[in-house]
């Protein structure tokens, strides 16, 4: 199953409010918002209304908000190697 | 025009494909060991050798042709994260020609410092230097010993290791930012304490209204100090990329 991967690229300020109905129904509630909708007849027709506004592209998956957060993470990079109370702990049975 | 679309998209790819990795055409080498603007070609050796000793062995070393390098693995996916802004870490694993040439210079000039990533932002540190980090770190606590483990750069006073610079992002890939490997070099650092800063407050005040809101913030930094840089020689090194 395919999916529209939609971000909108451009604001709907100053437009109609049929095509900022369009936006509010798909969810693209600010510039670069990205949403995820199967690929079906009507969502390709409100893609239409608002094409100037977006950037379609078929994907295969979809992706919830919290994983689109989390592959803008970057690493930690770091670890913890060893506890503070661990290096301790020999100390406190003496 | 979706399928165009997708043909045009796929044909760049193949054509992506093609090209060895960045890191690994020869341009790239040579950036990326070199020091800022003392090439060894352009510097007279009595300079090169005034500050410090190289051993003849190691220089041997350095004159002899360098060995072809192992297989590299390939740190470049060729499938595409289909979110938009995603952002992909690599960690580079594998000994360029430049790395074998150079690695052994650079491992006998200690001290030296790193260029550590943590959270995504860059540290320059060297060992003993204390960082007062711009968050408070969580479930951390005063004593515990920290193992920092993405580097761009490795620098000693006379060469620089740098990883591959990152590649910006777009609608269709990530962006991709390069790391050196992590058992390249050891870098611990120990939570030393808290910070605190000043209490600030701000007012906050409304059109004509006499009431004046202070709105009072004190935030809390984690300090840490680094108690080891540890560059690997060129042994040690390929040793540790034959067992992990």
């Amino acid at each position: 199953m395919s999916y529209f991967r939609i971000t909108l690229m451009r604001s709907g300020i100053g437009l109609p409010p049929k095509t900022q109905g369009v936006l509010k129904a798909l969810g693209l509630r600010k510039r670069m918002t990205t949403v995820y909708y199967p690929v079906s007849q009507s969502v390709a027709g409100q893609i239409m209304r608002i094409k100037e506004l977006v950037d379609v592209k078929e994907v295969e998956h979809a992706m919830t908000k919290e994983q689109m957060r989390a592959a803008r993470r970057p690493d930690p990079g770091y670890y913890i190697e060893r506890r503070g109370t661990e290096a301790m702990r020999g100390y406190e049975e003496v | 025009m979706a399928l165009l679309a997708r043909t045009i998209r796929r044909s760049l790819l193949e054509s992506r494909n093609t090209l060895p990795p960045t890191f690994l055409l020869p341009f790239r080498a040579h950036i990326t060991t070199v020091s800022h603007n003392l090439e060894p070609g352009n510097v007279p050796d009595a300079v090169l050798q005034s500050g410090q000793h190289i051993s003849k062995d190691l220089k041997a070393k350095v004159h002899s042709p360098p060995s072809p390098s192992k297989a590299a693995s390939k740190p470049d996916s060729p499938a595409p994260k289909p979110s938009a802004n995603a952002r992909e870490d690599v960690v580079s694993q594998a000994i360029t020609p430049s790395i074998r040439q150079m690695l052994p210079l650079l491992h006998s000039q200690p001290p030296h410092y790193l260029t550590v990533h943590i959270h995504g932002r860059p540290y320059l540190l060297t060992a003993g230097d204390t960082l007062r980090l711009p968050f408070l770190m969580p479930h951390v606590k005063p004593g515990d010993v920290l193992r920092l483990n993405r580097a761009t750069h490795i620098g000693s006073r006379d060469y620089t290791l740098k990883a591959p610079e990152p590649v910006k992002g777009t609608r269709d890939h990530g962006k991709k930012v390069y790391y050196l490997d992590e058992s390249l070099f050891v870098c611990r650092a120990r939570v030393v304490g808290i910070e605190s800063e000043p209490m600030r407050v701000m007012e906050k005040t409304k059109r004509r209204q006499r009431h004046v809101k202070h709105v009072r913030s004190k935030m809390k930094y984690t300090v840490l100090k680094v108690s080891e840089v540890e560059v690997k020689s060129l042994e040690e090194y390929e040793t540790l990329l034959k067992v992990g």
